[in-house]
């Protein structure tokens, strides 16, 4: 065989590369859970076979996300057993999914829940089932270990997420001029969690124009503050401040008291629910069910999945609201639900890379990183000694728009995503290439629903929510009803949305 | 000329069995089993010599030259002989290579000396009385030597700078030779600043020693290292300053071999000896055998399982000479049961009942360690008491961290434990801290296992006295979600050093 001198060279200094004890690791992973194949056969209206099966059940819940899942575990709690609940992926949960490899078990999207506040009356029922909440006591071992949070700046750690060293004057004051506001609205009992049992039109003024026109309006010029509520509303809405409703931006900084119990959080995060849940439920819950059609009959509701056309009462439809039109006969096109983009990753670490002295915390965030920074896997863990870890890194795709973006998510392989969530990390974890072994991405083009300016007080998202007789079989119960996406919201809808099921059924004639 | 030429001899000769037995001594310090060391150390160490003194026929001219060389090349390698190998300990996985090529080297020049000597001087006298003359000095070297080495070497300069030391007895006689034989020999000049180098790095070495053996660490163990391992799990370090060994692990005091008695009785006895008919112990923690040598010395009972983290802790208890010596070979007894896992899982996985738990932890430093301080952890455990059981946590010093020893007791007392906390004076630690925790009443024994040197049934009582600059503190619980301890912690020592 002969072998040229260019490529003798190449082996030969790749050898040598090899050999320092400095080299990269090299690193493998892929894109995983990827749905918008299945979804992008829907959009373009893709025929399906014909059913060859029927099966019949009172009610169907479509969509084995919190939602769906909430709603059943109300059914089940009220005895009611006869229904279906369909998935379109092989694994349900949703956002709150999870993946596990010989480390730790690890999230794939939502990873908390804060500590519910007195109105959040039926996550605290939920979390009395799962031991969560026991005698009115927080079972410690489900709260956030300490140290919780923690803030790259300045070539320096900060303890918390408010930009809190370094400030001037002028940021201090523009930061006490907001906690003071935000103490009056939280004061008014306006801004609730659920948002449905607190808010009335006397902030309506506020969805009227976003966030950051707020913010100028309160006189807040300031970089840092402008930083943090920015990195707030791609936190929570995975949008920038000047494109979230005024309303949402002030219901995330007054819809909850600062407890200092810190959130409720698990390894896998908001997954140890999705388990707990499955654990009840699960039974009822068949994966890998893509719903292509809902068509309202005269006498009830039918739903096509594969070869399947399940006969039902009463449907709850716990899908993201966006799926209606391409999936119910006759559905009108929704103009209020606008969905941001997401990338989430799980990095595994073979060790822990440099921080710059700072031990681990749950965690991580940078300032001025278009990334949502990251949280520690084995956090939680109660072992002494952790050497290897996963670590799940959170982009929410807010800057541009939400079709561009979707596009970005099309367009790029894996190795752009490896690359760009890499280069961020590297700029703090100078040795981040010589510990990673693995990073799987995950892309999400309709992560959560977006409180763009004028979608919380949306008349469409009123009819959707009010679950009255006259609009038919259908009961909407996704989060996005709520115009936020969060684990309570979602929670909230899918048992309301039960309750109302089994209301109707219990009524029936 | 004669007799200085016979006096180099001399110091050759000591020169080439101090690397014998510092090569031996090291050997048996960090890997054990001395005989077998000494052994295979002599016995390689004298093939090579006879390597060299074979391969001495094949150098013909420049005898001088050459041997100015050899003691050079001597001097550097014999000296950092011993720096060397201890860094190889450390640092590499392959200590006994490196030792053995080392022995092999250092024997083949050594082995080079004599012979060459021989012929250096074998015009000048004749034949017989170069035998006799060189062979006696020789042997005569070789006893000083073994005298010195035991008796003023080791114990005063240590085997870092003894080693250092005579690889400028090396370099000396190389610069001396350069003067005794100078009229045989061209380009001397450069053959001194060559000698003057090596006497000079040698020099610096002597001075530097302790930089040499533990770089940054030097400060904090003020006396020999004798054995140093990073484990996956911690930074293992033990030295010795004539009988007092001392354990550190990541650079924190572990125990001093001459005051772990009061703390070891005072960790058990005052518990143990309360409960009326204990059966089954655990410790947590405790990987250097010494709380399991004291729980051995009641013989009603039937199990102890041990669980600490490090493998090679226990492993290193279990089989170093001078470790077993210390803990009477503990962990040997067939009563003992070792579980190497990390201890809150294990505990919360395990169902096994216990008449006392030792809870014996390095000190709440960082958040991880902070977990095992915490009020799930100790729920965890206390539903491993039995109903007679009593447990104790080590709990750091009540007088230099008064709120940190105040909070471990709160947070047994929040885990809905009575606790009794009380505390002893160990010289090198200071004041220490203990609490004792059941789920009844504890009433202090009325007898106690023969042969303790420090805890007796009347001085009990006063364990449990707390003058008023150690006296209790109003602390809050430690728990996982907040970690008070270890800001607390570090607050306490940060006093302390200020």
């Amino acid at each position: 065989m002969k072998v040229g001198r260019r490529k003798f060279l190449r082996t030969g200094s790749a050898a040598l590369v090899g050999l320092s004890l400095k080299s990269d690791r090299p690193i493998t992973g892929s894109f995983v859970n990827d749905a918008f194949q299945m979804g992008h056969l829907l959009r373009d209206r893709a025929s399906f076979p014909p059913p060859k099966r029927v099966e019949k059940f009172p009610v169907v819940i479509v969509g084995g996300g919190i939602a769906g899942l909430s709603a059943a575990w109300r059914l089940r709690k009220r005895g009611f057993t006869d229904f279906v609940l369909l998935e379109m992926n092989p694994q349900a949960g949703g956002n709150a999914r999870w993946g596990e490899n010989e480390i730790t078990a690890y999230p794939w999207a939502a990873h908390y829940v804060p500590v519910p506040g007195p109105k959040a009356e039926l996550v605290r029922e939920l979390f009395e089932d799962l031991g969560v909440l026991k005698n009115g006591q927080w079972e410690e071992r489900d709260l956030c270990f300490a140290p919780q949070e923690r803030l790259f700046l300045y070539g320096r750690w900060q303890d918390g997420l408010e930009p809190a060293i370094g400030l001037t004057q002028k940021d201090r004051d523009q930061f006490r001029h907001l906690e003071d506001l935000f103490s009056k609205f939280r004061a008014s009992g306006e801004f609730t969690i659920p948002l449905e049992l607190g808010r009335s039109a006397k902030y309506q003024g506020l969805d009227r124009f976003s966030f950051s026109d707020w913010l100028q309006q309160q006189g807040c010029d300031s970089r840092l503050v402008n930083w943090y509520m920015n990195y707030a509303c791609r936190d929570d809405y995975g949008a920038l401040a000047k494109d979230t409703s005024a309303w949402a931006g002030v219901h995330y900084f007054s819809s909850r008291e600062a407890e200092e119990k810190g959130p409720l959080t698990w390894p896998e995060g908001n997954g140890w629910i999705t388990r707990r849940l499955l654990e009840r439920v699960g039974e009822n819950v068949r994966t890998d069910q893509m719903v292509h059609r809902i068509a309202e009959t005269k006498r009830g509701v039918s739903v096509f999945s594969g070869d399947t056309e399940f006969q039902s009462e009463f449907v709850i439809f716990a899908a993201p609201t966006f799926l209606a039109p391409y999936l119910v006969d006759a559905f009108p096109r929704l103009h209020d639900f606008i969905y941001s983009p997401w990338v989430t990753a799980n990095l595994t670490l073979e060790r822990l890379p440099d921080s710059r002295g700072a031990e681990p915390t749950w965690d991580t965030v940078f300032l001025d990183s278009p990334t949502l920074g990251y949280v520690d896997a084995t956090h939680q863990s109660l072992r002494t000694h952790i050497d290897r870890t996963v670590w799940t890194f959170y982009w929410a795709l807010a800057e541009g728009a939400p079709a561009q973006n979707r596009q970005l998510l099309l367009d790029k392989d894996w190795n752009y995503w490896k690359e760009a969530i890499l280069h961020d990390l590297e700029r703090v974890h100078s040795d981040i290439r010589q510990c990673v072994s693995r990073i799987d991405v995950m892309r999400m083009g309709h992560a959560m629903i977006r409180p763009a300016v004028g979608s919380v007080f949306s008349e469409e998202r009123r009819r959707l929510t009010r679950r009255d007789p006259r609009d038919g079989r259908l009961l909407f119960a996704n989060s996005d009803l709520s115009s936020i996406s969060i684990f309570e919201e979602a929670q909230y809808h899918g048992v309301v949305a039960a309750q109302a099921a089994l209301k109707r059924i219990g009524s029936r004639p | 000329m004669g007799i200085l030429l016979f006096i180099s001899v001399l110091l050759v000769a000591a020169c080439g069995l101090i690397y014998e037995l510092v090569a031996g001594t090291l050997a048996s310090y960090l890997v054990g089993d001395s005989v077998f060391q000494f052994s295979t150390i002599i016995g390689t160490y004298l093939f090579a010599m006879g390597i060299g003194s074979a391969l001495s026929r094949y150098l013909n001219r420049g005898l001088v030259y050459r041997f100015v060389w050899i003691e050079l090349l001597l001097g550097v390698i014999g000296g950092f002989s011993s720096a060397l190998l201890i860094m190889a300990f450390a640092f590499t996985q392959g200590f006994e290579l490196i030792l053995y090529a080392l022995v092999i080297v250092m024997g083949v020049l050594v082995g080079l000396e004599i012979p060459l000597l021989m012929r250096i001087v074998r015009d000048r006298y004749e034949f017989r009385d170069v035998i006799a003359h060189v062979l006696t000095f020789d042997y005569l070297g070789a006893l000083g030597a073994s005298l010195l080495f035991p008796i003023l070497l080791v114990p005063h300069l240590g085997l870092v700078r003894s080693a250092m030391l005579f690889g400028l007895v090396n370099a000396g006689v190389a610069l001396w030779t350069t003067y005794l034989f100078s009229t045989q020999l061209s380009g001397t000049r450069v053959l001194r600043i060559a000698c003057v180098v090596v006497l000079c790095g040698l020099g610096i070495g002597m001075a530097d020693a302790r930089r040499i053996t533990a770089t940054a660490e030097d400060n904090i163990y003020a006396d020999d290292i004798i054995f140093a391992r990073d484990t996956r799990y911690q930074h293992l370090v033990l030295t010795r300053f004539k009988d007092d060994l001392r354990l550190f692990l990541n650079s924190h005091l572990q125990f001093s071999s001459r005051d772990e008695y009061r703390y070891h009785e005072a960790l058990i006895h005052p518990g143990l000896a309360a409960v009326p008919v204990p059966h089954r112990v655990l410790v947590l923690g405790g990987g250097d055998g010494l709380a399991v040598r004291e729980i051995l010395k009641y013989p009603q009972i039937e199990s102890i399982t041990l669980v600490d983290l490090d493998p090679e802790m226990t492993k290193l208890f279990s089989t170093h000479p001078m470790l077993t010596k210390l803990n009477d070979k503990s962990f040997l007894s067939p009563r003992v049961h070792i579980i190497n896992a990390d201890a809150f899982p294990w505990v919360d996985s395990n169902t096994e009942s216990f008449d006392f738990i030792v809870i014996d932890f390095p000190d709440p430093t960082n958040y991880s360690l902070g977990k095992l301080y915490t009020t799930a952890f100790y729920r965890a455990v206390a539903r491993h008491l039995s109903a007679q059981g009593l447990m104790v946590v080590q709990s750091t010093s009540p007088m230099f961290a008064r709120d940190s020893f105040w909070c471990i007791a709160q947070t047994l007392k929040q885990a809905g434990l009575q606790t009794y906390p009380y505390h002893v004076y160990v010289p090198s630690f200071g004041e220490w801290g203990f609490v004792l925790a059941g789920t009844h009443e504890y009433i202090p024994p009325t007898s106690l296992p023969s042969g303790l040197r420090f805890i007796n049934v009347e001085g009990l009582p006063a364990l449990f006295q707390f003058p008023p600059d150690m006296a209790p503190l109003p602390m809050p619980p430690n728990q996982l979600n907040s970690q008070v301890l270890v800001r607390t912690y570090e607050n306490d020592w940060k006093d302390i050093s200020h």
